[in-house]
């Protein structure tokens, strides 16, 4: 049978029959209109390469806040608060984020503490992309200056400055808390999922000229009997009161099966670890490894991380940062000096980090709201 | 007046005329009718008995003993069905919990039409008048004054001891619940004042014998009382009934409870798939799998009342989330709901056989089976007798994970070469290899242990090239026709027909025929037909059946 016609079947009952835009996920014959694929992510992950023995942190990992409080108690301090030793379990969390002078939050409040300065990656390998267009790190228009990373592939000039402040926290790591905590969070409650069209797909191996765009979904992820994630399922797109919640959009190309977009602001949703974001990532640009049978495949996406939208993230992530041994002070404060993006017009300082992230996808059908009940939400 | 019937058939041929055909149908062979049967329920009809009488809110737990699957149908197993005595437990422990169900405080009051003069002590009136009244759905008649008097002595006995009128009500309506006369349809008889020294079926038995056909319920309370006014012994009251159980919601029910018989669907509930194979497949798939078939069948044949035959080519059908991953469709009701679909043209799915259900119900736990396949396509949808494979069939070469062999079809024609293999695999294989673009779990495929797979085959003759090629050959096929007429024969009599019964089976055939093979004029014919109420003293049956000969066909 000729897939493009089942397509094509399946487009023009779109309006008819369910008036729907249905997305098709599958590959199709040649010859026809063009396609759509669509992908739903699975797990997303701070873009950190880890070594085989942590070589990129020579001094170790970070040690969080509770050690950083409990390192700065006084002998008489350690005896009153667990009893003369008697208390089994301390609640380390509630002392140590409220170790200001007058107790403040230290995460609320960064600055109001001095503690030991972030423990940063001093690798030279990185997942990313070059971002500034240069290869030594100097300073442009739009960044600022930093040192450069090569690429797994040995590409020079790789933009990855998230990687060093985030690379020897523990927590951020790929079995850390954080990362493991905000994919499961999203697997059982499917808070944050995003859904990634590409359109206008003449060859699934090559084209010169697809559209790339995003969006969140509103129904919870396919699992099979085993939990894992099931290809080829409906998600629809959030379009509360009819109107798209995200949306962003790039041009892209697939050149032997990859697909590459331009660069592009990108609005993502985003959920973990009790915390709800509206992600933008800047100049944002993707790399989608498109697989065979088109049911699974990798990406990364890279692009410039605002620096208090990462402050938000990591001040919310509550008493979860005991155990995956973070310290808010220390990254605030590493996050500003290595922040190499997008400056500040008044100040010239930097205020994003350039990022990567490896994400993980299978095949959806992407489900538009009806055409009729958008547009009778945009007329009111 | 022969001229005027022939003009209004052929009338109503040209008109396209889907419904009943009235004055083209000519006259039945006469038949002599098999012996009164008395016929278990099922597990389906005991449900929709005990939701019609006491609601859909009544809990029916407990499991019922498998039935034999006869001619097809576990219809006809039915009929010669005993209950063992763990099935008696089971019938007798669904009974108590059904009766505690309806006497609680939450239904009482609306299924039980009196209230006692006291709650702690029998009292009989009450009693006598809600047996009366459920009894007579129960044992689909009224009850006479022993069938009323037992469950009211059993009540009074046990409200007396228990302390409690309801709890003495519960008691005598589990008695009932597990007499015979609920748990089988029984073929009560009466002489035949037109026919002398002969019998027929009385009114009830009528009644049920329609209703667990047409409805696959007990009968309501229009039918048992045109039971009772006798006018189910007339034709014209027959077929008043007969057009109503037709024009009623219910006809899906049964028409449901027919296929699901037919085509085996039963066997959904221990299907099984290998997850690590069929990562897909789940048990909300096989529950979707079914009910999408069983949606297809009824959209097709009683609502849009088409052609039977364009079951095998159908390209509409429904679509669920957990199914659209299988087929790999978009499904806009992701919340579990169902929506009208349809497969495109040029698509290789088209018609039941191409549908998951077929595909998965008939393949192995980790892989597809063109044998098995094939061989329901014969049985189940052609009426072709397939052998059952010898005890010591070597399996070695399906099983081997080196073998050579990568397709199904290289390893069934080695299989095949074996002479005590090679004549049923010529009838199943050839077209059940035709569906192996189609894996053991429904979905798609091209290749297997990456080589290609080759669909194409053949249908008594008739080439194909692929699994929707087979569905038109078998859309064609001459066997398809009467195989259904005999199956709902059978179905609606719970037995298998007999050989002196062909001439009338070839009579509803021909009805069918005329009416474009449109379900419910066969569903008319044989309901409203003298036959399917035919019975036989077993005497009159044996000297009027000839001697028996091998027949071969």
């Amino acid at each position: 049978m000729s897939n493009t016609k089942a397509f094509s079947e399946i487009t023009r009952r779109t309006g008819a029959v369910l008036a729907t835009a249905l997305v098709l996920a599958v590959s199709f014959a040649a010859n026809a209109q063009p396609k759509t694929l669509g992908f739903v992510i699975t797990t997303w992950n701070t873009g950190l390469y880890e070594s085989k023995f942590v070589d990129e942190c020579p001094e170790g990992f970070n040690i969080g806040y509770d050690e950083i409080w409990w390192r700065g108690l006084s002998k008489p301090e350690r005896a009153r608060l667990t009893d003369n030793g008697l208390k089994s379990r301390l609640d380390r969390y509630f002392n140590a984020i409220r170790r200001g002078p007058n107790k403040e939050d230290v995460c609320m409040n960064p600055t109001i503490v001095k503690d030991p300065p972030l423990l940063t990656v001093e690798g030279k390998v990185s997942y990313g992309a070059n971002l500034d267009g240069n290869a030594d790190g100097s300073a442009t228009a739009n960044t600022c200056k930093h040192e450069n990373f090569t690429g797994l592939d040995g590409t020079p000039g790789i933009d990855n400055q998230m990687y060093r402040l985030l690379g020897c926290v523990y927590g951020f790591r790929s079995y850390g808390q954080f990362e493991v905590n905000a994919n499961e969070n999203r697997k059982s409650n499917g808070n944050g999922m995003t859904l990634i069209e590409v359109t206008g797909v003449d060859d699934e191996k090559n084209d010169n000229d697809v559209k790339v765009s995003f969006y969140r979904a509103i129904d919870q992820y396919t699992l099979d009997g085993g939990g894992n994630f099931t290809p080829f399922a409906s998600y629809r797109v959030d379009a509360a009161g009819g109107k798209l919640r995200y949306g962003s959009a790039v041009k892209g190309r697939i050149e032997n099966g990859v697909l590459t977009t331009d660069e592009g602001d990108v609005n993502l949703p985003f959920y973990g670890n009790y915390t709800y974001m509206n992600q933008e990532i800047k100049d944002m640009r993707l790399r989608l490894e498109l697989s065979e049978d088109g049911a699974k495949v990798n990406g990364m996406a890279s692009g410039y991380y605002g620096v208090d939208q990462l402050m938000f993230y990591i001040g919310g992530l509550g008493p979860i940062s005991s155990t995956a041994i973070s310290n808010c002070p220390s990254i605030y404060l590493a996050a500003h000096e290595l922040a190499d993006g997008h400056p500040d017009p008044q100040t010239g300082k930097c205020t994003a980090l350039s990022s990567a992230y490896n994400f993980r996808a299978v095949a959806a059908f992407i489900i538009h709201p009806k055409a009729e009940q958008t547009a009778s939400a945009d007329q009111k | 007046m022969h001229r005027v019937k022939f003009r209004s058939c052929l009338i109503a041929l040209a008109t396209g005329m889907t419904l009943i055909v009235s004055g083209c149908d000519q006259p039945a062979p006469p038949v002599t009718g098999a012996a009164p049967t008395m016929r278990l329920l099922s597990e389906s009809q005991y449900r929709n008995i005990i939701a019609d009488l006491f609601g859909a809110q009544i809990t029916v737990g407990g499991s019922f003993d498998p039935l034999v699957r006869t001619n097809g149908l576990l219809t006809v197993g039915a009929t010669n069905a005993r209950i063992t005595p763990a099935g008696l437990e089971q019938f007798d422990r669904m009974a108590r919990s059904i009766a505690e169900q309806v006497v609680s405080e939450a239904n009482r009051d609306v299924l039980i039409p009196c209230k006692p003069a006291s709650v702690s002590s029998p009292d009989d009136a009450c009693a006598t008048a809600f047996y009366k009244n459920v009894g007579r759905i129960l044992y689909r008649h009224p009850l006479t004054d022993d069938e009323v008097r037992s469950p009211v002595a059993v009540a009074a006995a046990a409200g007396r001891d228990l302390g409690n009128f309801y709890d003495g009500i519960a008691s005598g309506l589990a008695g009932m619940m597990v007499s015979p006369s609920f748990l089988f349809s029984i073929d009560a008889t009466e002489p035949d004042p037109s026919l002398p020294g002969k019998v027929r079926l009385d009114g009830y038995a009528k009644a049920a014998r329609l209703s667990f056909f047409l409805w696959n319920t007990t009968p309501d309370d229009q039918l048992l009382t045109a039971a009772e006014k006798g006018a189910l012994h007339d034709k014209k009251g027959l077929n008043a009934q007969v057009d109503r159980m037709l024009g009623s919601p219910k006809l899906e029910t049964g028409m449901r409870a027919f296929f699901n018989d037919m085509l085996a669907f039963d066997d959904f509930a221990k299907i099984e798939k290998d997850s690590i194979i069929y990562p897909s497949f789940s048990a909300a798939v096989a529950e979707d799998a079914k009910e999408q078939s069983l949606r297809t069948i009824v959209d097709l044949l009683i609502t849009q009342q088409g052609d039977y035959r364009d079951l095998f080519t159908t390209r509409k059908t429904f679509m669920s989330g957990p199914l659209g991953r299988i087929y790999r469709v978009p499904v806009d009701r992701p919340d579990g709901g169902w929506i009208p679909y349809e497969f495109p043209e040029g698509d290789q799915r088209a018609g039941l056989i191409t549908q998951i259900s077929f595909a998965a119900l008939y393949s192995h736990p980790g892989r597809s089976s063109p044998t098995l396949r094939g061989r329901a396509i014969r049985e189940s949808l052609l009426c072709q007798k397939i052998p059952d494979p010898p005890g010591d069939v070597d399996f070695s070469l399906f099983n081997d994970p080196n073998s050579p062999n990568k397709t199904a079809r290289d390893r069934l024609s080695a299989h095949a070469t074996q002479p005590a293999c090679a004549g049923c695999h010529k009838l199943t294989d050839p077209i059940g290899l035709a569906m192996e673009r189609i894996d053991g779990a429904g979905q798609l495929r091209t290749t297997e242990s990456g080589a290609s797979i080759d669909p194409s085959g053949d249908l008594d003759g008739v080439k194909f090239t692929d699994a929707v090629g087979l569905g038109k050959a078998m859309r064609d096929n001459p066997a398809v026709p009467p195989c259904i007429v005999n199956r709902v024969y059978s179905y609606a009599t719970g037995r298998t027909p007999e050989r002196t019964e062909q001439p009338l089976l070839n009579h509803f055939e021909k009805q069918f025929t005329s009416a474009q093979f449109r379900l419910p004029k066969l569903l008319q014919s044989i309901a409203a037909s003298d036959a399917l109420f035919a019975v036989a003293a077993p005497e009159a049956r044996a000297a009027a059946a000839p001697p028996e000969k091998d027949n071969k066909s």
